[in-house]
């Protein structure tokens, strides 16, 4: 918990330095015609650094004193996360390719009966039902195009 | 005042037309079962729908958005009674007393008293929002650049003073969300700031998407990290529960106003409906005669956080629609919806489109008061909804958030983003930064710096500027002892407490 705590106060003083580096570069003064675009950007670079080298000193001073402290996570909680961040994210990448529903019926079909163990009849229904509504309705009654992707197009042609 | 019932009276014939109408219970019936379903809240439930929306009419779709809201509020309790599982966090205070009451025998009755708690800390919030709300915008007419960005310090200073979270957090939350609003191009030189060059980030960061990835996914993550068992509790409502809980309804006038002052305060000043509740839990179970009955099932113990929970989601409406700044994240969400359909929130609002805003309101009437009859009537079936397996509705929202995710712009970066935001906001859950500030930022962030760099020009450089407009000054100076507060307090307590 306390090097999860040391860690992100890091990332976001990282944040702060590019942030400053940006407006220092755009300049962060009195410009032609009032505060240059890099004025206020800069002064939240500034607030951010300073912010989180508080958070970042109190979290080094307890984690010398106390030890680590709890987890991030309580054990045996990653793996479930896990099976639903890989998943998600392996659906993303593949929309670029088949287009949103489809992915998503796969996405839905392998969550289902993979992780969740569900019987394969329900899985089924489930993931071919729900993606053909959600299509019928977004992309054919309210006409917002969902990503086909690249051969999406090509596959749901109706 | 009569001006102000003409116009409901003029909102009320808009609603009652046959398609708002039923806008209306589509809306509150959507609403109640983004409301029952955990992982899938408030905020990320109108902001999926906010693509659906724009094909409407702008009332129609203002008033969908916003009935999605109601029925949340109304629905999250019922899981949080029935199955000790709080559909939205601002059912979580719900659980404490809620549940011991339904185990003990008593369900029907705990979700009568609930949901006359919501009801009547809705009307309180409705109620101030009709007739409150149109004095404010009379009042915020007179602001300049220099007085809408104190207003605004006064907001974000709310959130690291009163929060009462890590205060530090809460500034590195709330400077993160301005500098995720500040990516792309700048709105006063058009020069583009932060992109490094990349096309991708010219279109900077939609806060819709940061929306569904931060209390969508992140929920997701963290309901699945404690793993879901549903064992509920079923039930029916009859008609001696009804009578039952009315009886025991209007014997805690204390906890009944208790939590609709929290609630209002909450969600006017933003910390929205979450906080309201518990603090009115807190605040409740400590000034009761016998706090030792509160988690057991003490009827004040649901009454007190339920109806500053509405009451606080209907009020979070006032700042928003008077100027421009939303009192919680799902009204921020909802803002973004106005702006979409091109109305600019704030004062001239209530000029500019006074039928749009007097329906709204009327809606808001509508809604709660038809909110209450459905959850009434229907609540054992909205609880089962809780009954398909998670591992089937789970992967189905995260299929729905992606939609809406890349709908809002019709970009398939947004949705990567939205994966992003998902673990981001796993994390700020899980080390204690807070999310709402973060997102009010980010929603804000354009108009404060366009505030703020407005009013330097006007006070020539000098940031004086803020303190000598006479409207500014007090809400700096405001801002600045909120601010500070969590230095002062103990400060206050050391130099007085010695005294006494």
């Amino acid at each position: 918990m306390r090097k999860a705590e040391i860690v992100v106060s890091l990332l976001f003083m990282l944040v702060g330095f590019i942030v400053i580096a940006d407006s220092v570069r755009l300049g962060f003064m009195w410009g032609r015609t009032g505060p240059a675009s890099g004025f206020f950007p800069f002064y939240l670079g500034v607030g951010v650094v300073i912010a989180s080298l508080i958070v970042l000193l109190k979290a080094v001073n307890e984690y010398r004193k106390q030890g680590e402290g709890k987890p991030l996570m309580p054990p045996g909680a990653l793996k479930p996360i896990l099976w639903v961040v890989i998943p998600s994210t392996a659906m993303v990448a593949i929309m670029e390719l088949v287009g949103l529903h489809i992915a998503a019926a796969m996405f839905l079909g392998f969550y289902m009966r993979v992780v969740g163990k569900i019987g394969w009849t329900t899985t089924l229904l489930v993931s071919i039902i729900a993606p053909l509504s959600l299509f019928i309705t977004f992309d054919k009654l309210f006409l917002i195009p969902l990503p086909a992707g690249l051969w999406g197009g090509y596959l749901l042609r109706f | 005042m009569m001006e102000d019932l003409n116009n409901l009276m003029m909102g009320f014939s808009v609603v009652t037309q046959p398609y708002n109408l039923m806008i209306i219970v589509v809306g509150l019936i959507l609403g109640i079962i983004v409301g029952v379903l955990p992982g899938l809240g408030g905020a990320n439930g109108v902001a999926i729908l906010i693509p659906v929306v724009v094909t409407m009419p702008a009332t129609a779709g203002v008033i969908l958005l916003s009935m999605i809201y109601w029925g949340a509020l109304y629905g999250g309790s019922i899981t949080s009674i029935l199955f000790n599982i709080p559909g939205e966090p601002w059912a979580v205070a719900a659980t404490f007393d809620g549940y011991p009451m339904a185990k003990g025998g008593r369900p029907g009755k705990a979700l009568v008293l609930a949901f006359l708690a919501h009801g009547a800390g809705a009307i309180f919030g409705v109620v101030i929002l009709t007739f409150f709300a149109p004095i404010l915008a009379e009042f915020a007419l007179k602001f300049g650049p220099a007085e809408v960005f104190a207003v605004m310090m006064l907001t974000f200073s709310a959130f690291v003073g009163l929060g009462g979270k890590s205060p530090l957090k809460t500034v590195v939350a709330i400077l993160f969300g301005f500098i995720l609003a500040a990516v792309g191009m700048d709105i006063v030189s058009g020069q583009l700031r932060m992109t490094y060059g990349t096309v991708v980030l010219m279109g900077g960061f939609n806060f819709i998407v940061a929306v569904i990835g931060l209390f969508g996914l992140g929920e997701i993550f963290l309901t699945v990290e404690e793993g879901l068992k549903v064992e509920g509790i079923s039930t029916r409502i009859g008609l001696k529960d009804i009578w039952e809980g009315m009886k025991e309804f209007i014997r805690y006038p204390k906890a009944i106003i208790m939590g609709m002052l929290i609630g209002c305060w909450m969600g006017f000043k933003p910390g929205g409906a979450t906080p309201a509740s518990f603090m009115a839990y807190g605040f409740c179970k400590q000034s009761s005669a016998n706090a030792d009955e509160f988690g057991k099932g003490a009827p004040a113990g649901i009454i007190a956080p339920e109806a500053a929970a509405h009451a606080a989601g209907t009020s979070a409406a006032i700042p928003m629609i008077t100027l421009g700044i939303p009192g919680s994240p799902t009204m921020a969400v909802i803002m973004g919806g106005l702006m979409i359909f091109g109305l600019q929130p704030g004062p001239m609002l209530f000029k500019e489109h006074a039928d749009f805003v007097w329906g709204f309101i009327a809606s808001s009437w509508m809604g709660n008061i038809l909110g209450f009859f459905l959850v009434l009537a229907f609540a054992p079936i909205f609880a089962s909804i809780l009954r398909v397996k998670f591992a089937i509705f789970m992967p189905l929202i995260i299929y729905v958030c992606a939609i809406g995710a890349y709908a809002v712009n019709n970009r398939m970066i947004d949705v990567y983003y939205m994966l992003i935001f998902g673990v981001l906001g796993y994390l700020f859950k899980k080390l204690d930064y807070p999310i709402a500030p973060m997102v009010l930022a980010l929603v804000l962030g354009d108009m404060a710096e366009q505030a703020m760099r407005q009013a330097l020009i006007i006070g020539h450089g000098s940031p004086l500027v803020f303190f000598t407009l006479p409207l500014a000054l007090p809400l700096m100076v405001a801002a600045i002892i909120i601010f500070f507060w969590p230095v002062i307090a103990p400060l206050k307590a050391r130099l007085f407490g010695k005294k006494a």
